[in-house]
């Protein structure tokens, strides 16, 4: 039901770089400077979530109708807790059609750092998010497990209409393609696990990292870099 | 007075087992009214002094989870009955109001006007009931609280107590500081002002602390028993009452005179307070001096004469600027966000916001700026209007405390401004201007300063709520208008100390070179009393002057900050420029296109064509040896994504160039590629970049868009004649539709070499298919390009 979308005064340039596969090399500044600021402009960030009951042992999540998890990533990963959060993100359609324009016009680097800076503005955007939330499951004693979505692991991404529709993504103007993809294409869904802190939830230690992903030649992966 | 609250409710309801599930806790206020005045009447025996009602959740928005919405007057009177019957004469009862649970628009769906109204009903019925203070609580945005202050304030005379609720790191999850909620809520009329739940009282001593370093007013804290933990699947708190108890001499000591608990605490946590509170002074602290302090939801901003100076941003303001006028006529607010963050960047701490522009809804138009712009910026923002309505929708719309520009002594503005500034706890920037017209000289302009400032503190304004205009004459029409401005400069400082302002280049007009007149003429001000100046920030030679005159008063100590700028302005900026210098223009070329440097590359093309060169040499020797070049050091890890689309711009501009000199020089004549995202996917970016580089090194590129279908790629592979097809799929879920394309283009019988690529692909899956090769990256696909062609 909570929809927040939080004002944030900076895109994190070096989270932008990374996503741009710069790992720690040197560039303009200037093209970094300036797709940071345009993506200020364009970006409309909104996000959604909600809590629910979840059962650790079948896997349902107590949406209506309930929703069911499939794959054994999300299971380990959701092992210990009792609740979830839903939560889907997006920054609009404007910015994806600037990026297409920039690249139309040959300013190839420019398109190429505002995609990455659209991507860094929904994961920022989502990550503030999780702090709002924090601050209400906290109050009631529980810790935040790190984002997971279909596709991570074996989850498979075929959940994505059920999981688009449990999240309320529609309600921000998130769609999906037949072939599953979000649109606008700078868009998240996600889970959140909620854990007690004395319980021994495996991996409980918030870390929201690259290893879940099999794609170990990503230009962007974390823990290649330096 | 040391005021003592009470602790927890909801917990000693629940023990008692009277909240099953699905029931509205609020509820018991009408049908168990005794349980809850047997638990008021616990914390009045544990010594509160004040009692709060059970009314957390009691406004229509909270009622309506459990379609109780129409029953909030009706319940929130009856809380305070419950109340009442407990605290008999000798204490007090404030009725509670807490969070909506939704966010206020931009930050959330909930309409600022909702929840105003919402707070209305539940404030006007809690007065109705009896009760003797309104406490807002645990509220996490400036603006939810804002709403409901407003709306206290407009349906009640009572005092109100405004608590914000402050995560870990010190600020609320919106961003608010606890300086920046004491200056806010104070200017709106906040009685009493504080800070509840979330935290434990060892956190809660620094929120008590910057409280009280920055108003006057009384000061109230309710933390937690600790942070929370899980027991046994229940919410417990781990902090005894004694432990709690000997938290409560350090948080009066930091400032707080009203001191109660939140979750997790029971009447013994109280009794522990007011024991360990038995033989506590209320310390006495020196009121504070009141300086002019304008805050957005997240930042502070203070004009003082002893602090540096303060810039106003002036550019977001349509007069005399067709285009921004035009775009704010059509809704766009494009230009005023790109206004507001360079003036930002350019050093602005303020910004001035004018939305006159004719023929508009001035009302709508300054509340979107002032949405969006509050957005987009932490730097508190100057209303700037003459039309009172407009003013008002500003006011009411900014998540701070903000400067109303401008406040005349013309009898109408008086009346219609000043009671705006102080509802909503606005500063007023005073302009010594009557309706009779600008007083010539510097004692008729105090004069009109004197009637400004004290109609506006008998409507209640104070101390730091004035920024003084100096007032700023044509010196081409007048010869003594800047010594008219520097005396007024000084008669403000000695008559008030109020931090002065002005906007500058009226004093140039007319006259020849005037940016030296306009930055002559700041220097001066600011050593006669200018501490905020209205002003375009990007503009240099000011900018040069007031970073000179700030080392010159020593508001830049030793000139340190001065000495920092001009020794930057030494460093040559950009990659060393003068490389191409040395080598031949073949080399000069191929360094460019390395280095990414388009902006040379008309001037290094055009040497090398002078010394001779023949173009398709260029091309090959030059262009084409550098994206080898390229291509070997982003395989080697050595240069990265980036870097070879700086050089494929460069590429491009070198192609341009030849192209236009040389209408044979075709960029396409190494062979003919069609490049298509396939049907299903929409992911462009990838296949966008092989195309670049396929295009900038000499092929014919039809590039077919994304989500295209089979049939169409064959088509085009037949009538093009094309040698390599270039397809793209980001996902599992659409790369089955490359095997469609590959086996529709065989049956066809085209012999078109197939490279195929994209996130989810590898090798194996482009062999199944039926591929030719598979490319990993933009890089490998024009290798694997080049290797074809060549064949």
């Amino acid at each position: 039901m909570p929809i927040f979308n939080s004002p944030f005064f900076e895109i994190d340039k070096k989270e932008t770089k990374r996503y741009a596969g710069l790992r720690n090399s040197d560039f303009n500044e200037e093209i970094v400077d300036e797709a940071c600021e345009l993506a200020r402009l364009i970006i409309n960030p909104t996000g959604i979530w909600d809590i629910y009951d979840y059962n650790d042992n079948t896997q349902q999540i107590n949406t209506s109708p309930p929703f069911i998890l499939q794959g054994e990533s999300i299971k380990k990963h959701l092992t210990g807790c009792e609740k979830v959060i839903l939560l889907s993100s997006t920054v609009g359609t404007e910015i994806e059609n600037k990026i297409t324009d920039l690249f139309k016009e040959g300013k190839y680097s420019l398109s190429l750092m505002l995609d990455a800076a659209a991507t860094t503005a929904v994961e920022q955007s989502a990550d503030l998010m999780e702090k709002a939330i924090n601050e209400q499951v906290s109050r009631k004693g529980y810790n935040m497990k790190w984002r997971f979505s279909p596709g991570y692991g074996d989850w498979p991404i075929e959940q994505q209409p059920e999981m688009l529709k449990a999240a309320q993504g529609e309600k921000i103007g998130i769609t999906l393609t037949e072939s599953l993809m979000l649109e606008p294409r700078k868009s998240i869904t996600a889970i959140i696990g909620l854990y007690k802190k004395e319980e021994n939830c495996p991996e409980g230690k918030p870390k929201h990292n690259c290893e879940q992903c099999n794609k170990t030649d990503c230009i962007a992966r974390q823990n290649t870099c330096k | 007075m040391i005021h003592i609250f009470d602790g927890a409710m909801g917990t000693i309801l629940q023990e008692k087992g009277l909240l099953a599930p699905g029931y509205c806790p609020e509820l018991l206020n009408i049908d168990k009214p005794e349980e809850i005045t047997a638990v008021h009447q616990q914390y009045v025996e544990a010594g509160s002094t004040i009692i709060e009602t059970n009314t957390f959740g009691a406004s229509p928005l909270k009622l309506s989870h459990y379609n109780l919405s129409d029953r909030a007057r009706e319940i929130n009177i009856a809380a305070v009955k419950a109340a009442k019957a407990a605290a008999g004469n000798t204490v007090k009862v404030a009725g509670s109001m807490g969070p909506t649970g939704r966010f206020i628009k931009p930050l959330g769906d909930l309409d600022f006007e909702d929840a105003f109204e919402n707070y209305k009903i539940q404030a006007a019925a809690l007065a109705e009931g009896g009760a003797d203070y309104i406490l807002i609580e645990t509220s996490i945005d400036l603006q939810e609280m804002r709403a409901a202050l407003l709306a206290a304030k407009e349906v009640t005379s009572l005092p109100v107590i405004c608590q914000l609720s402050f995560s870990e790191d010190g600020r609320t999850v919106t961003g608010t500081s606890p300086q920046v909620e004491a200056i806010t809520l104070d200017a709106m009329g906040a009685d009493i002002i504080g800070v509840n739940c979330s935290l434990g009282p060892e956190q809660l001593v620094p929120v008590v602390k910057a409280l009280a370093e920055n108003t006057n007013k009384p000061i109230s804290v309710q933390p937690n028993a600790g942070m929370p933990q899980l027991v046994n699947g229940k919410t417990t708190f781990p902090m005894t009452p004694e432990d709690f108890g000997n938290w409560a001499p350090k948080l009066i000591q930091a400032g707080a005179t009203y001191i109660g608990g939140c979750c997790g605490t029971t009447p013994g946590h109280i009794s522990a307070i007011k024991n360990a509170l038995k033989d506590v002074e209320e310390p006495k602290f020196k009121p504070l001096q009141r300086r002019l302090m304008l805050t957005s939801r997240s930042k502070t901003v203070t004009v003082d004469k002893e602090l540096p100076t303060v810039l106003i941003g002036e550019r977001i303001n349509p007069t005399g600027r067709k285009k921004l006028a035009a775009e704010i006529k059509d809704g766009s607010f494009l230009s005023v966000k790109k206004e507001a963050m360079d003036q930002v960047k350019a050093g602005a701490n303020l910004l001035d916001v004018n939305m006159g522009v004719g023929g508009i809804d001035q009302v709508k138009a300054m509340k979107k700026a002032i949405t969006e712009i509050s957005q987009l910026t932490d730097a508190p923002l100057v209303i700037d209007t003459s039309d009172a309505a407009v003013l008002e929708a500003g006011l009411r719309a900014y998540p701070g405390r903000a400067l109303i520009n401008s406040v005349s002594a013309e009898k109408e503005r008086l009346k219609s401004f000043i009671p705006l500034a102080k509802k909503y706890g606005a500063a007023i920037l005073c302009l010594p201007l009557t309706d009779d017209g600008i007083p010539k000289t510097p004692a008729g302009r105090l004069e009109v300063m004197d009637i400004i400032v004290s109609t506006a503190k008998e409507a209640g304004l104070q101390d730091g709520d004035f920024l003084l205009d100096g007032l700023v004459m044509t010196v081409a029409a007048d010869q003594n208008a800047c010594n008219q401005t520097l005396e007024t400069l000084h008669l403000y400082r000695e008559k008030y100390g109020y931090p002065a302002t002005m906007g500058l280049s009226n004093i140039s007009f007319g006259l020849p070179n005037r940016p030296l007149i306009n930055s002559t003429f700041f220097a001066m001000c600011l050593a006669a009393g200018l501490d905020a100046p209205i002003m375009n920030p990007y503009d240099e030679s000011m900018q040069n002057a007031l970073m000179a005159s700030m080392a010159l008063l020593g508001k830049d100590p030793n000139g340190r900050d001065f000495s920092k700028n001009e020794a930057n302005l030494n460093i040559p900026k950009g990659p060393a420029v003068a490389k191409h210098v040395e080598l031949s223009p073949l080399e000069a070329v191929k360094q460019a296109v390395i280095e990414g440097d388009a902006d040379s590359m008309p001037e290094l093309i055009e040497k090398a064509l002078a010394t001779g060169i023949d173009p398709n040499e260029l091309t090959e020797k030059c262009l084409t040896a550098a994206m080898n070049d390229i291509g070997v050091d982003f395989g080697a890890g050595r240069v990265f994504l980036p870097q070879v689309l700086l050089s494929a711009e460069a590429m491009r501009s070198a192609f341009t160039i030849l192209k236009e000199k040389y209408a044979t020089t075709s960029s396409g004549d190494k062979g003919t590629v069609i490049l298509a995202t396939v049907k299903g996917d929409v992911h462009d970016l990838g296949k966008n970049i092989v195309g670049a580089l396929l295009e900038n090194s000499g092929f014919n590129l039809i590039d077919l868009g994304k989500d295209v279908p089979a049939e169409e790629i064959v088509a085009s592979a037949i009538k093009n004649d094309a040698d390599i097809v270039g397809l793209c799929a980001l996902m599992t879920t659409t790369m089955t539709e490359i095997d469609e394309v590959i086996r529709q283009l065989k049956d066809s019988g085209n012999t078109s070499k197939v490279i195929v690529g994209g996130a989810a692909l590898t090798q194996d899956y482009a062999d199944e298919a039926g591929a030719d090769y598979y490319a990993q990256d933009a890089v490998i696909a024009l290798n694997i390009a080049n290797e074809i062609v060549g064949k």
